[in-house]
């Protein structure tokens, strides 16, 4: 099984577990991380000794049967749920220690979330749900709607700024939570099966808007068990049973021409 | 290329470059491009099977070109194909040998088989999204390629049965 | 902060509806809470009304005759004067009684400042020079009535009839015999034939002032302008009112408790309305967590919004109060008037707001501090293993009861920690409103069983103008009598204290009164006594105990064998038997005769009877019933038990759209296994039933526990003594019990029928999440 991931300090973080510097191109950099939920009678292993990296710039998708404690990995290191052991550096700061409330003040400037139902503030409008997040950061109201006008330009969600998320279809839900995560512009993005409950198109709308972002350097971590949706990725980490399987960049397009073609031979 | 020649010329009688054309238009790059040459071939197969009949047009400073026509013969043998249930695609079968057999042959791991394979369906598949940005306002074009997606789908569904069988 | 008011802003903009309610119970509970206060003020405290309609003095300057008053009406500050009044000590005699009186010259016309409130019959009349109007205590205490003659002694020896040709109150002085000498206006020239010497008379003034508080200084500055030799005694407002208000402590008491109780309700209703927001909100919440609210920040979010709302709700309601209270017919108007024309009423006013948004705050800090612990992780939620049949379910099941019983009963205690906490909020007001019951059944007890509650004798009869051999034959002729017993009342004084008790002969030892004991035994001894609660107070006496009292300058060693319920003179009264109080010359002579009526006799009627079969020289009188004072407490208990039903029902309905909402699924799933939308109705309607029914036992169980300590400590620091409560009739519990659980089902049929009429795939997905 390939544990290690890309990076090969696997050996230092054992001999020096609690002097060991994340590298310094790492965005996340995760060690040997442990969750367990307990149940009233079992307990179910969701994440077992996953280490993990994700250097600035990259999009990596965590892909994976339900059940193989993708989404649980995702909440870990998003902070809104505590690992049982192991350790978390975020853009070179150690994380798994923090209260709920120093999370809390990370996650305005720090990480953006995108989820798979929206979870958009339900009686506010769509303008005040992305202006939420910058006002808590510290902008000021002018500064935030600007910002907040930039993204919904952007995303062409202007005239829907007034609406309430209730009538907002799928796709506009998930573009305003698209906007509500980067307005702060967090380093990294964390996206929990974004598009699992759209439909193709605006599955296709909000990928092509994650790569856009990617192009301009935005690190995102997404997680789904949609295949189209990782191969987006340049990585993809297979999860299986709260292990990582697989660990595999992703090739260039060019490299693979006459594959896609063979794929598509029509017979007759 | 038979058949949907056949059901081109169904629509209006046409001559071999027009139908070529029709053809790239219809499928855009979902469809690997048509040869020429192989079109007048096959035309020339059909007309001998009576499917269609030619007929040579007089063109000023120009070589004649030849139109073909659909015949009632050829009707029928569109109507008999429309009428037929279309047989699927099958489980990659080479692989699954390879899965079955490695652990007798000594030879690989079989987690490292199905994540090789899994690499290699992920690459295909991210060309197909690629693919498929190329060609956004060609319906049909997107609807095969996402016909293709969905089966790689459901092949990497199948590596993650095959997964859990080795448990 | 910002993020903070965005939130709250576009929440109470969403939730309007909610909000506007949330903000009218608070405004209708500040609005009764102040209108009982203002009612209860009013009774407790009857100086403000009389002060009020009378245009009162707050300084009231006694001087001796020559004294130039003139300059008194400059001072600063004063507003209004009444009189100067020439004055006199005299005496007052009505029969055997002899007590002090002030006679005050009074012209025709009632003053405008300080002026007498005629109650009954009229005032002075220069056509009816020898008459006399008393004020209203020393009356009632000399039993004296419109139309009666007195005998008025001046001190230097003459001595007039005199006829009562009005009884008027007067917030000059507090009321007889706690304000001594008594008050009486005549004209100036019967004050002239009753003391002729004008060396005998003082000259009285009232100064009214701007401001009230000033009072104390403005006396200072009576006695610098006239010289201490001058005035020979001043008084202000406030000893006036303290002197009055001391025989109401029991009404004081209940305002205070029914305060507390209005208040609590008040906090548990908004605690309930913020809890249910915060179920109702808990994505919203964690989606507030994953974009960077802190826990603290949380918290505050709900604080800060459910305290505006109290605060809005507040300001409403103490405005609705100030502005449209006084507009109200009746009793409420006018103490609304009453009280908001009292210095103190703005702070009352700022005391009771201050209150409510304060209890509502405490009370959503739970809830609140609930919300802030909702985890970040939006779907993240540990399924319930299916839990087993509960055991009253399994009961219902053997007895075979119908599946909706045994279903319901599942549905209700499947999980006993929400479902004790739902018994728990439906319990409190039912309680509360058992307490309220309580208190309406100790008044009723007052006034339906007296004998119990200290007033074995209702009628009081005193010869005028017969002798008592012959009233005491009338008496015992009348059939509607049962006994009569002799007895005489007189101060006395306790060793060490400077206050006096009164001590009652009633009854003898071979006729003893039935005094309504709760400790001890009856007077069997001429040194055996019982006493009231006030009386064991202020003689730091317990049954069992000898005491010392000086009576008639004789001092008297007593036994207290028992503790009697006193509902008079708040309990401070030692009654012994007549051969006690006997001097050298024998047993006292008798002032009147307690009459104990035959049961299911009319009072009113054997007095009328009396009075006929004397021609008029008998003098019968009603004894007081405390329950009669406490008039105003009966309007607070419904207005009480109102509110309380109301906040019972909000709870309720949070209770049931909780309920609803833990069991969505399950009703769906129970749907698509074939009961028909009735059968789950039946089990949403029988699981509120069973949850109501379970907070009726409890809360009237704490409720009667609660009501009889509560009333009965009332009545101990009233002086009147514990042992009055009364519980409520148990058909009254039973009757009010069963509506509640009646209004329980009826209320939860309306949401239980939507729910049922939801299509039962809409309800099995929508709770996929």
């Amino acid at each position: 099984m390939n544990r290690s991931g890309p990076d090969t300090a696997g050996a230092a973080a054992t001999a020096h577990p609690d002097h060991v510097l994340p590298p310094a191109e790492a965005m996340l950099w995760a060690r040997d991380l442990v969750k367990v939920h307990h149940g009233a009678e079992t307990a179910t292993h969701a994440v077992r000794h996953v280490d993990l990296r994700v250097d600035r710039g990259e999009f990596v998708a965590i892909m994976g049967p339900s059940g193989a404690g993708k989404s649980t990995l995702l909440h870990l290191l998003g902070g809104l749920d505590r690992p049982d052991s192991g350790r978390i550096w975020l853009d070179g700061q150690r994380v798994d220690g923090l209260t709920e409330a120093r999370w809390s003040l990370l996650r305005r400037r720090t990480v953006g979330i995108v989820f798979q139902f929206f979870n958009l503030v339900t009686n506010m409008t769509a303008a005040d749900n992305v202006e939420l997040p910058a006002l808590l950061a510290g902008m000021s109201p002018k500064q935030a709607r600007t910002r907040r006008e930039e993204l919904f330009a952007e995303l062409d969600l202007d005239d829907r700024a007034g609406s309430t998320p209730a009538a907002l279809s799928g796709g506009e839900q998930q573009r305003v939570a698209l906007a509500r995560a980067l307005v702060n512009e967090p380093g990294l993005l964390l996206a929990d099966e974004p598009t699992g409950n759209l439909d193709s198109r605006n599955t296709r709308d909000v990928l092509r808007l994650l790569a856009r972002y990617h192009a301009r350097g935005q690190t995102i971590l997404l997680v789904t068990h949609d295949a189209r949706v990782a191969s987006s990725a340049d990585r993809v980490i297979s999860l299986y049973d709260g292990e990582i399987a697989d660990d595999s960049a992703l090739h260039a397009p060019s490299a693979s021409p006459t594959t896609v073609a063979d794929v598509l031979r029509l017979k007759g | 290329m038979r058949l949907p020649l056949l059901a081109l010329l169904a629509k209006e009688p046409a001559h071999g470059y027009e139908l070529k054309q029709a053809l790239e238009q219809t499928f855009g790059a979902a469809y690997p491009q048509p040869n020429i040459g192989q079109v007048y071939v096959t035309l020339g197969r059909l007309e001998k099977n009576g499917l269609i009949k030619g007929q040579d047009v007089d063109q000023s400073n120009r070589p004649n070109k030849r139109v073909y026509e659909i015949t009632d013969a050829g009707r029928e043998e569109l109507a008999a194909w429309f009428a037929e249930p279309t047989e699927g695609p099958r489980v990659r079968d080479e692989f699954f040998m390879k899965l079955v057999l490695a652990p007798g042959a000594g030879g690989s791991d079989r987690l490292a088989l199905i994540n090789t394979q899994r690499r290699h369906y992920l690459n295909v598949m991210r060309g197909l999204s690629r693919l498929a940005a190329q060609d956004r306002d060609n319906r049909a074009a997107q609807l095969l390629i996402e016909g293709a997606m969905l089966h790689l789908q459901a092949d990497l569904d199948w590596l993650e049965r095959c997964q859990e069988e080795l448990d | 902060m910002r993020a903070l008011l965005r939130w709250v802003r576009a929440d109470l903009r969403a939730h309007r509806g909610q909000a506007t309610l949330m903000v009218l119970v608070t405004a209708v509970i500040a609005v009764s809470l102040i209108l009982a206060n203002a009612l209860l003020q009013d009774a407790a405290n009857p100086w403000q009304r009389i002060f009020l309609q009378s245009r009162g003095a707050h300084v009231w300057i006694h001087m001796r005759p020559g004294a130039d008053t003139a300059p008194l009406s400059r001072l600063d500050g004063v507003t209004g004067v009444a009189g100067p009044y020439r004055t006199a000590p005299a005496d007052l005699v009505r029969g055997t009684e002899k007590v002090g009186l002030e006679l005050r010259a009074a012209g025709a016309e009632p003053p405008s400042v300080a002026r007498p409130l005629v109650r009954s019959g009229r005032w002075l009349d220069p056509a009816r020079p020898d008459s006399i109007v008393l004020e209203g205590s020393l009356a009632h205490a000399m039993r004296v009535g419109v139309g009666n003659t007195v005998t008025v002694h001046g001190r230097d020896g003459a001595t007039r009839p005199m006829r009562v040709l009005g009884i008027a109150d007067s917030a000059d002085q507090g009321s007889y015999p706690d304000w001594t000498p008594g008050l009486g206006w005549v004209l100036p020239s019967a004050l002239d034939r009753v003391v002729p010497e004008p060396v005998h008379t003082q000259q009285v003034i009232g100064l009214r002032l701007r401001d009230p508080g000033a009072a104390d200084f403005t006396a200072q500055q009576v006695v610098t302008t006239l010289g201490s030799g001058q005035v020979t005694q001043v008084t202000t407002w406030q000893q006036v009112r303290s002197a009055m208000g001391q025989d109401n402590r029991l009404l004081g008491l209940l305002l205070g408790v029914f305060g507390l109780v209005a208040l609590v309700a008040a906090a548990l209703a908004m605690a309930g309305a913020a809890g249910s927001r915060v179920l109702v909100q808990v994505r919203d919440i964690a989606v507030l967590k994953t974009i960077g609210f802190t826990p603290a920040q949380v918290v505050r979010l709900f604080l800060y919004e459910h305290t505006a709302l109290a605060l809005a709700g507040m300001v409403l309601g103490a405005g609705a109060a100030s502005l449209f209270g006084p507009l109200l017919p009746g009793a409420l108007g006018e103490a609304m008037g009453l009280w908001q024309a009292e210095p103190a009423h703005a702070g009352a006013l700022a005391a009771t707001g201050a209150g409510v948004v304060l209890s509502i705050a405490l009370a959503t800090v739970l809830p609140a501090w609930r919300a802030g612990r909702i985890p970040a992780a939006p779907t993240v939620r540990a399924n319930h293993p299916a839990s087993g049949i509960s055991r009253l379910a399994r009961l219902a099941l053997l007895l075979k009861l119908p599946p909706a019983l045994a279903l319901g009963s599942r549905a209700a205690f499947h999980r006993p920690l929400r479902a004790g906490l739902t018994v728990a909020r439906l319990a409190i007001p039912i309680m509360m409103i058992t307490v309220a019951l309580g208190s309406w059944a100790t008044l009723d007890g007052f006034q339906d069983h007296p004998r119990q509650l200290g007033l074995a004798a209702s009628l009081t009869a005193r010869p005028s103008g017969m002798g008592d051999a012959e009233a005491r034959r009338l008496l015992t002729r009348q059939p509607e009598v049962a006994a009569a017993y002799p007895g005489v009342e007189t101060p006395a004084l306790v060793p060490g204290e400077t206050t006096t008790i009164t001590v009652r002969a009633l009854g003898t030892a071979d006729h003893p009164y039935p005094f309504a004991l709760a400790a001890g035994h009856l007077i069997r001894d001429e040194d055996e006594a019982v006493a009231g609660q006030g009386a064991l107070d202020l003689l730091h006496a317990r049954v069992g105990e000898w005491v010392r009292v000086m009576a008639g300058g004789t001092p008297h060693i007593l036994h207290i064998v028992g503790r009697d319920i006193e509902p008079d003179h708040n309990g401070e009264m030692l009654s012994v038997e007549l051969g006690a109080l006997a001097g050298p010359g024998g047993p006292p002579k008798t002032q009147y005769d307690a009459l104990v009526l035959r049961p299911g006799a009319d009072p009113k009627a054997v007095r009328a009877d009396l009075i006929a079969a004397s021609h008029g020289r008998l003098d019968v009188r009603s004894v007081a019933n405390p329950a009669d004072r406490l008039g105003m407490v009966r309007v607070v208990v419904v207005g009480l038990v109102g509110v309380l039903t109301l906040i019972g029902l909000a709870e309720l309905v949070t209770a049931t759209a909780s309920g609803l909402r833990d069991h969505i699924r399950d009703l769906g799933v129970l749907r698509a296994m074939g009961l028909t939308p009735r059968q789950v109705t039946a089990i949403i309607v029988t699981s509120t039933g069973l949850l109501a029914m379970v907070a009726v036992l409890v809360g009237t169980g704490l409720g009667v526990l609660l009501s009889d300590r509560l009333i009965n400590m009332e009545g101990q620091a009233s002086g009147v003594g514990a042992g009055i409560a009364r519980m409520p009739a148990p058909e009254t519990l039973l009757l009010a019990g069963a509506v509640a659980v009646a209004v329980a089902a009826c209320v939860s049929v309306v949401p239980a029928t939507r729910a049922t009429r939801a299509r039962i795939t809409t309800v099995l997905s929508a709770s996929r999440t």
